[in-house]
């Protein structure tokens, strides 16, 4: 029998690979993919809440999904904005490496 | 959803995404990204949210992911080649992200409600993309016109970003 | 639900305002050929418009649950936010990014809407998109520069951990949500009163505000802040220390007060119980001890602003932690007068860095001999972050101990007022250290002035006096002098705060 817990643990393990990634890895693309991997957890936890809140009308609890559905509109167009920026940064520096940004000191 | 096709599919999200953050080339890591979306859109088909399910593999392995590939096109990116780990920050960084999943480990192990079942639903409610879309523009219209300026400002920010400047 | 169109526009109409100001001055930016003077004219107007709309609200009113609550306390902070919106559109007018000036004002404005609908709002979703939305136009507004390779890199660092934190909140609201099953404020604390605090609700809890100790700079969050406030262009730098902080404390006030309510445990010393508020206790020692030790090792202004915010989050924190309405009032008092006062001391630092081509202490030396007038308010503004009477922040300071002393049994939270104290005391040091540059140093000579400008090339030299500058010198005088008022008369503002507050 799959239970909710098991949802919650895949959510819990997607999110801690992404955050591994954004903490890990040098390469900003693919931090900003680890960053898809952190919002997607959410999103599964938010489905599987859906799914386990069930109305009293029988139908999964829909508040959830549409929060997902406003979720991934925002990551889109977050993932836009980050690749400009990526973009802009590479016609001054050649780089997309956050080891070879350093002009700002920590 | 049979048991073993939920750990088959959940297997999958999580082993192409450890995937995305193993792979040394850009497109290694974004090709594993899709495939980890294709399991986590199938979990959602588990728990009955086909509506979300389509848009996930629509939005992201159609637009999302096009996007990712055309700018490590765009700026030619290869495999990373092998650079000198800074150990103490790898190290710190390791030790968070395990601290991490200790916790969610362990917080959702002592969750009462986590060894439920889900509870049954009313048959034939196959009509969800109805049911979300009343919700969208009945309960949640404000927030759905605040998303639009939101995508305005996404959109002006991309074009004046990465505009390259006449000289 | 009954929805109808014109009422939602009626209830809505500042935003809407600002929204079509927003547009308008995208056209124009486009389409005329004196566009920067002709865009600014739009914005000033368009804000001016939208403030008064404000005025014109009903009193009280709540839709779609919250999504959009008309209450004294949002009115008053939508008017907060579209005054400094307003101050931040005459200063962008001295930035040298001046190409796309249209698109710049657009997407400042645009952020103001994300801090209305924030202060605004009693809902997690729309508290979720209202923080996507002015994080995104900051992003944007921090890299916008592209004549400065420093401004690209400032936004991508903003935008990484900008984005790791709402992936935070993100989750964490999504445990929230997930053992509530509601996402109104109001309900959330009902469903908190009636069960126990299980680890899933408090881990939601806990990552919830990390994602808002980044968006107010608090410590160990605030890696971006420095870099932000030094890499961008002056206005996007005052605008991030000032209204994105003001909104991010309002709603913060209001998801820990209001959402939290009933699991805040206690950060007394000796008797910590788990709950929000050991949580934000934390973050404000940490924020104050590390602000202001990092802060002296400075020697840039705008750098030195940025670590002096973080101690200055640590600050405003104690409020909250304190919490009750005279803990919640005298946040939002010393948020609003630290905005006010950091936009004026952008200002400066804006017309020193278009008059000498940089920020450092270097650029600020004998400031009093080339502008008496910008020396004075800057030391005015000094003066007011390091808490000397009396001016504002001398005020704002010692309501927020008091509150925070008296806050809970024994005056648990003494030991976190008395590292405020120590930590105003350092703080004392650099900023008077910015005060002995700007009036005892000899002036540069011309040889080195001129050598700062060969390290940013394409920058006016030494010009002292443009007919631009007019407006952003009174600005930055009116702000100075709001600065001093609101330190003899704290009343004027106070009052309406706690009025304001249910």
């Amino acid at each position: 029998m799959v239970t909710l817990g098991d949802y919650l643990l895949v959510s819990g393990l997607l999110f801690t690979i992404g955050f591994a990634g954004v903490m890990l890895r040098r390469n900003i693309i693919i931090i900003f993919m680890s960053l898809e991997l952190m919002l997607n957890a959410a999103n599964l936890s938010l489905v599987a809440f859906s799914r386990f809140r069930v109305q009293p009308d029988g139908l999964p609890n829909y508040h959830a999904q549409v929060f997902v559905f406003f979720i991934i509109t925002v990551a889109a167009a977050e993932v836009a904005v980050g690749l400009a920026i990526i973009v802009a940064l590479y016609r001054a520096r050649r780089t997309t490496h956050v080891e070879d940004i350093a002009t700002l000191k920590f | 959803m049979p048991p073993f096709l939920f750990w088959f599919f959940a297997l999958m999200t999580l082993g192409f995404g450890a995937g995305v953050i193993i792979n040394r080339s850009p497109i290694g890591s974004a090709l594993s990204l899709v495939l980890s979306f294709i399991g986590l859109s199938t979990l959602f088909l588990s728990l009955n949210a086909y509506f979300i399910s389509v848009i996930q593999v629509l939005v992201y392995a159609g637009a999302v992911m096009v996007l990712f590939l055309f700018i490590i096109m765009l700026l030619d990116l290869r495999a990373e080649e092998r650079r000198k780990i800074n150990v103490v920050a790898f190290a710190g960084g390791a030790a968070v992200a395990l601290a991490l999943f200790v916790q969610v480990y362990r917080i959702i192990g002592a969750l009462g409600a986590a060894r439920q079942a889900f509870p049954p639903l009313r048959s034939g409610n196959t009509d969800d993309v109805r049911r979300v879309g009343l919700l969208l523009f009945a309960n949640y219209n404000l927030p759905f016109q605040i998303v639009g300026v939101l995508v305005l400002v996404a959109t002006i920010g991309v074009i004046v970003l990465s505009k390259r400047e006449l000289r | 639900m009954d929805m109808n169109y014109l009422e939602l526009l009626k209830l809505a109409s500042p935003e809407a305002i600002v929204v079509a100001t927003a547009l308008a001055v995208l056209a124009v930016g486009l389409t005329s050929k004196n566009a920067p003077v002709l865009c600014s004219t739009v914005g000033v107007l368009g804000l001016i418009l939208a403030a008064a709309e404000v005025f014109m609200l009903p009193f009280n009113a709540t839709l779609f649950h919250g999504m959009l609550v008309i209450s004294p306390l949002a009115s008053l902070f939508k008017v907060i936010c579209l005054t400094l919106a307003f101050f931040t559109v005459i200063l962008a007018r001295s930035d040298r990014s001046s190409r796309h000036h249209g698109e710049y004002l657009a997407l400042l404005l645009l952020a103001t809407i994300g801090l209305m609908l924030l202060v605004g709002s009693e809902e997690l979703l729309m508290i979720f998109i209202g923080l996507e939305l002015t994080g995104l136009a900051l992003y944007v507004m921090t890299a916008f520069d592209k004549t400065d390779i420093r401004s690209a890199e400032a936004g991508l660092k903003y935008f990484l951990f900008g984005s790791t934190a709402s992936a935070f909140t993100l989750f964490g609201l999504s445990l929230v949500y997930g053992m509530c099953a509601t996402t109104g404020l109001a309900a959330i604390a009902q469903k908190l009163v009636a069960q126990p605090l299980s680890p899933l609700l408090a881990a939601g809890i806990v990552m919830t505000l990390i994602g808002f100790a980044f968006k107010i700079a608090a410590a160990p969050f605030h890696l971006w802040a420095p870099d932000a406030y030094q890499g961008a262009p002056v206005s996007s730098a005052a605008f991030i220390a000032s209204g994105s902080k003001v909104a991010s404390f309002v709603v913060l006030g209001k998801i820990v007060l209001v959402g939290f309510g009933p699991a805040h445990g206690s950060a007394a010393w000796h008797a910590m119980v788990a709950g929000w508020m050991p949580v934000l206790a934390v973050l404000a020692a940490l924020s104050i001890v590390l602000g202001n030790l990092v802060a002296l090792a400075q020697s840039n202004v705008r750098r030195l602003l940025a670590y002096s915010a973080v101690a200055h989050a640590g600050y405003t924190l104690l409020g909250l932690v304190a919490g009750g309405r005279e803990g919640f009032s005298a946040t939002l008092f010393y948020t609003t007068v630290y905005a006010f006062t950091l936009v004026g001391a952008f200002g400066v630092v804006a017309l020193v860095r278009r008059e000498t081509g940089g920020d450092d202490f270097v650029n600020f030396s004998a400031l009093w001999s080339r502008s008496p007038l910008l020396a004075g308010c800057m030391a005015i503004f000094m003066l007011s972050l390091a808490g000397l009477p009396p001016l504002a922040g001398f005020f704002g300071k010692f309501y927020l101990f008091s509150a925070a002393m008296r806050a809970g049994e024994n005056h648990g939270l003494l030991w976190l007022v008395a590292l405020a104290l120590f930590g105003s005391l350092i703080s004392l040091y650099y900023y008077l250290i910015i005060l002995k540059v700007i009036f005892s140093e000899p002036a540069l000579s011309e040889v080195e002035r001129g050598h700062q400008n060969l390290e940013h090339p394409g920058q006016p030299r030494g010009r002292l006096r443009e007919g631009g500058d007019f407006l952003q010198r009174t600005t930055v005088a009116v702000l100075a002098i709001a600065v001093l008022f609101f330190g003899i008369l704290p009343g004027a503002l106070l009052a309406r705060i706690i009025a304001a507050l249910p």
